[in-house]
């Protein structure tokens, strides 16, 4: 436990290596210093881990402060780490994703000009996100919440030679600082009310000061969601995410979907008593989510490039989390944040191994029949594939989802609304992943393969292969066993969804079976309609309202060309009008006003030891004249 | 005297015999190395010699100096920001060829008056120590003697010093007129007994201010700072900015702590008179200065203006604010002038704007120390400087020191823009002529890792300052 401050230390450690030694090191020492201080990262995680399950702290945590930053009155800033059961399972998945996705990318990224500078931002990513879910108090957290989006900054635009990609990362960091504006107000707004940073303080004064539905509470909740609204890419800041996949391929596994996109919901668990002050903000919450996963749900059916479809599919499930939360389950959340990282990241690796091994090609429409070219990658795709979809019983994604849809239903904060949208969601999701694998992997050939993955590749794509199945099998439904080591691990840290452990198994059981024939139903029909009747898909397609529809999806239900007209396009005419700013002739107005105060002031240096004496003379004349004056 | 009092003493004892080694030395063995390497030997025995010292203190040595955690804490900064001084004394000197050998016992006999100053506790040892430190400062100020600005330097500071310690002079006689003692515990007192200020006391005060004030370079007696850190070579311009100041300021605050000083309000409206004048004087005169040097001496005044600002504020916040500013001014100023005198070619010093450009693409660790140390002048977070300047604002807040305050905010403000104006130029793309002058001819080993050590203590405290204030706390509760 003690070592704990190695987690985060080692990713930082490895930044610092790899920024300052620059050119000096060569690739392979890159490698080692980028792969290996993540992967040790993850060895000592698992430690820690192996000893917060063994022997439990006393409390529901463990704490480690290092040192107080500084120490004035209320604001002592602590450099301090808070371990309980929540944040083992995000530094597991942090971690142990992150060094996955680094090994892959020592063989992606291996031509690349930039390799040592893409190692420095990745370390530094996870050093950064490992102090935000590590974080004891509000200004630590806020360290790694910016540090994240600095990092996912940087890589977005990682080839910054082509201005699509430089645009990309503007818009990624633009539209997210309007989300955390809005956290940054809240965050203030805590300090303000209660005095103090620590995060377990805050909540445990808010919870005996603050009655349920209390204005405050709201406010607060209402501005931290802002926060997550914007990292997590939901409506209606998630414009930023597909264009976010403008970065090299793995920087998309790793920030873009298994962990800092995932933050807000971090965020809101961690903050869950706000929430549960304000049922009006944790019913936003839930509506957002069911909206957000239903319109990139059907956003993703329309897409062409591979990994745009990927990244709708993100943002869907990022919404099913965000449902979980707003229904008050807050571990069916994490639950699906963890199998969601392993198969998203390896649906993302699978995607980059295809698009490397096709010369850099996206489009689904130009792939074709790789299963046999690329067995391994087409497997592990495919688990991946059925996780995503929800293929019952064997899927991780399976049992994360249906107990997802199963706490909608039930929770006392759920509803059949929620449920319903929850449901039709999952019918979308295994329609437009099985359209993706027909589309990628079978059908005629259509480009030629011009490589194969070597180890570095393949090793993480069977690991996660493997967790995506075997992923889930840590909570189950009372029908198939009732596991419930996932949500009995967190309970020390998230309480139970209000309503969901009362309701009867029957129903349970009955709701457990519509999801699977909504998952299976979308499978088949999408394998029907993309193997066997690709006619009738180009026919619809060619119909009007088909064509519409499509386009409408295709462009995200013109959220971009919305926002473009409401906040680009006025603010580009207003800047062009004010070219010569009228703000600025202030500003200019006191910088020429200082510039003036200096060219008098100036006057006084003449370089004459005789008027310096002069002013010495009458600095103590003055002096004199000051203290008498004022006896 | 007691053995105990030897002990005290030693780190004294060690600067003074290590001045007249290094004469000996100088006269006899001329290799710049070898004095070079004596001289932070002895440097670096007087700073151990602090821990036996710590073990006696405390204790009054003679009635004049006064060995206690106060007093050490400041003897063992000043050991090391001198210590700094003679490594990057080293490689500049080394770069100027001949006579370098009296550099060195100048160096320490300055030393010797500044350790003096912070441990004096008496009117006598006050001015004793005033003296050797100025009397070698003209000396080292003019050192570079083939260099007309040097000398010219070297003269204005002699007849200002010298006009100034008239001041300082005068008003101790007043004090001692009234009163009839000279040690600051009997003289705080008498003043205690005779209840209060009187026309006396407080002109004598307002003169020793002046002749404070002066070594302070204080506004309005600021005049000469930018002539002699300009005219000054490049390590001595370290010595006068870094420690000297850093000497005189623990002076001050011990005896105005003493004397209660801080409770009288004739003398505070002096003090924010002078820290006003200082902060808008030297932030004012910076803002389009293209000398660096110039820049840099501009600069230290706005940041003594700063420092008054914690001397106002009442009680040990004000003082741990003080001291806790000092530590870190001394560091960051060493800096800047250790990376300037690292570049200074042979025949004169690299204080043009111009020498800078680009050079952190040109000499990457350079230009970073060189940026650090701007960014902590400015006061950015991460670097020593922003601490300190937080809590002399926090120690202004907690007294109340609202007008104080605003104005150290607005002056923050200017000072941004000449700070950042060089740090500009350090990462713009270097220009033709001075990729071709692309050295450090001033640049050694020692210089290299004293810069190295220093650089990496303005991060650490930026980052972690609660080992330091733990250890100002001791030393202030000491007063």
């Amino acid at each position: 436990m003690s070592l704990l401050w190695l987690i985060p230390a080692l990713p930082l450690a490895g930044y610092l290596a790899l920024a300052f030694g620059g050119s000096r090191l060569s690739r392979a020492a890159a490698a080692w210093i980028g792969v290996g201080s993540v992967g040790l990262s993850a060895l000592v995680a698992l430690g820690v881990a192996a000893q917060f399950i063994g022997t439990p702290p006393a409390g529901p945590a463990f704490h480690q402060t290092l040192w107080t930053w500084m120490s004035v009155e209320d604001f002592k800033p602590a450099i301090g780490f808070y371990l309980d059961a929540m944040t083992v399972v995000f530094v597991l998945v942090v971690t142990g994703v992150g060094f996955l996705i680094h090994l892959y990318s020592v063989e992606y990224m291996a031509g690349d000009e930039g390799f040592r500078r893409f190692f420095a931002y990745m370390n530094l990513f996870v050093a950064s996100m490992l102090v935000l879910v590590m974080a004891d108090n509000l200004l630590l957290l806020y360290l790694g919440w910016e540090g994240v989006g600095l990092c996912s900054y940087l890589l977005i635009g990682f080839w910054y030679k082509d201005r699509v990609n430089g645009r990309a990362a503007q818009k990624a960091f633009i539209v997210t600082r309007v989300g955390d504006t809005a956290m940054a107000l809240g965050l203030f707004l805590l300090v303000w009310q209660f005095r103090t940073l620590d995060v377990q303080q805050l909540m445990t004064q808010a919870r005996e000061q603050w009655r349920v539905g209390a204005g405050m509470a709201t406010a607060a909740a209402a501005l931290l969601l802002g926060g997550a609204l914007g990292k997590s890419a939901q409506l209606p800041l998630q414009t930023w995410l597909p264009d976010a996949m403008a970065g090299p391929t793995p920087v998309s596994a790793l920030i873009h979907a298994a962990t800092m996109v995932t933050a807000g919901v971090y965020l809101i668990a961690r903050t869950h008593v706000l929430f549960e002050l304000a049922p009006a903000a944790q019913l936003a919450v839930a509506i957002i989510g069911a909206a957000t996963l239903l319109i990139s749900g059907f956003s993703a059916l329309a897409q062409r490039d591979i990994k745009r479809v990927l990244a709708y599919s993100t943002i869907s499930q990022i919404g099913y989390m965000f449902l979980a939360l707003g229904v008050g389950a807050w571990s069916a959340a994490v639950f699906h944040f963890m199998t969601h990282a392993f198969f998203k990241a390896l649906l993302f690796l699978g995607a980059g191994a295809v698009i490397l091994s096709l010369h850099h090609e996206q489009d689904i429409h130009k792939m074709g029949g790789l299963w046999k070219r690329l067995p391994l990658t087409f497997w592990t795709f495919l688990a991946g594939s059925a996780a995503l979809a929800g293929l019952p019983l064997i899927t991780a994604g399976f049992y994360s989802k249906d107990l997802i849809l199963w706490s909608a239903w039930s929770s006392n904060a759920g509803g059949p609304a929620l449920w319903a949208a929850g449901l039709i969601g999952a019918f979308l999701t295994a329609l437009y992943t099985t359209r993706l694998v027909c589309l990628v992997f079978f059908g005629e050939e259509k480009g030629r393969v011009a490589s194969k993955p070597g180890w570095r590749v393949s090793a993480p794509l069977a690991i996660l292969a493997a967790l995506s199945i075997v992923g889930g099998f840590v909570e189950t439904p009372r029908a198939l066993g009732g596991i419930r080591w996932f949500g009995e691990f967190l309970r020390s840290a998230l309480p139970a969804a209000p309503g969901v452990e009362e309701a009867p198994e029957r129903m349970e059981s009955a709701m457990m079976l519509i999801a699977s024939a909504a998952a299976l139903l979308g499978i088949v029909l999408a394998g029907v309609l993309y193997l066997g009747m690709p006619r009738v898909v180009e026919g619809i397609a060619k119909r009007a309202w088909g064509a519409a529809a499509q386009a409408f999806w295709l462009g995200g239900w013109g959220f971009d060309w919305l926002y473009d007209r409401l906040f680009v396009k006025p603010f580009v005419w207003a800047a062009t009008v004010n070219r010569d700013d009228f703000i600025d002739s202030a500003y200019n107005g006191v910088a020429a006003f200082f510039s003036l105060l200096h060219r008098g002031i100036i006057r006084t240096q003449t370089g004459r030891v005789r008027w310096y004496a002069a002013g010495v003379a009458l600095g103590a004349v003055a002096l004199m004249a000051i203290v008498l004056w004022v006896r | 005297m007691s053995s105990a009092d030897w002990i005290a003493i030693s780190p004294l004892i060690a600067v003074a015999a290590a001045a007249v080694v290094v004469m000996m030395l100088a006269a006899f063995w001329r290799r710049h190395a070898i004095v070079a390497a004596a001289s932070m030997i002895g440097l670096a025995v007087a700073l151990f010699c602090v821990l036996p010292a710590r073990s006696a203190a405390p204790r009054m040595v003679t009635g004049l100096l006064a060995i206690d955690e106060f007093g050490l804490f400041y003897v063992g900064l000043l050991l090391k920001g001198s210590l700094a001084v003679a490594a990057v004394s080293y490689g500049y000197l080394r770069a100027r060829g001949r006579d370098a050998e009296e550099y060195y016992a100048l160096l320490l006999t300055a030393t010797l008056g500044c350790v003096t100053l912070a441990v004096s506790a008496h009117f006598v040892s006050f001015f004793l120590g005033l003296e050797i430190l100025s009397v070698s400062l003209y000396a080292l100020i003019a050192y570079t003697r083939e260099r007309a600005r040097s000398i010219e330097a070297g003269i204005k500071y002699l007849v200002l010093a010298a006009g100034s310690a008239a001041f300082l002079l005068f008003g101790m006689a007043l004090l001692y007129a009234e009163y009839g003692a000279m040690g600051f515990a009997p003289l705080a007192k008498a003043l205690k007994a005779s209840g209060g200020a009187n026309v006396y006391m407080l002109a004598g005060m307002a003169l020793i201010l002046v002749g404070a004030g002066f070594k302070l370079a204080a506004a309005p007696f600021h005049l000469w700072t930018p002539d002699v850190y300009e005219g000054a070579p490049a390590p001595a311009t370290a010595f006068v900015a870094g420690v000297s100041k850093v000497a005189m300021a623990a002076l001050l605050l011990r005896f105005l702590t003493q004397l209660g000083a801080t409770d009288s309000r004739p003398i505070l409206i002096a003090l924010s008179a002078l820290a006003v004048a200082s902060m808008f004087a030297g932030n004012l005169l910076a803002l389009l200065q293209r000398n660096v040097k110039r820049i840099l001496a501009y600069s230290s005044i706005a940041h003594i203006g700063y420092l008054l600002v914690a001397f106002i504020a009442a009680g040990p916040m004000g003082a741990e604010a003080a001291t806790f500013y000092l530590a870190a001014y001394m560091i960051t100023t060493l800096i800047a002038f250790g990376v300037v005198a690292a570049l200074s070619p042979r025949d004169r010093d690299a204080d043009a704007m111009e020498d800078y450009q680009g050079l952190f693409w040109r000499r990457p660790w350079m230009g970073g120390a060189f940026v650090a140390a701007l960014l902590s002048l400015a006061g950015i977070p991460l670097t020593a400087g922003f601490i300190g300047k937080y809590f002399v604002v926090a120690s202004g807040i907690g007294s109340a020191l609202w007008a104080l305050v605003l104005i150290l905010a607005l002056n923050s403000a200017i000072g941004l823009f000449y700070y950042l104006r060089s740090v500009v130029a350090v990462y713009a793309r270097p220009g033709e002529e001075a990729k071709a002058a692309d050295r450090a001819p001033g640049f050694s080993l020692a210089g290299g890792v004293a810069l190295a050590v220093l650089g990496f203590s303005l991060i650490l405290l930026g980052v972690y300052p609660a080992p330091l204030l733990r250890l100002i706390q001791t030393a202030i509760a000491s007063l």
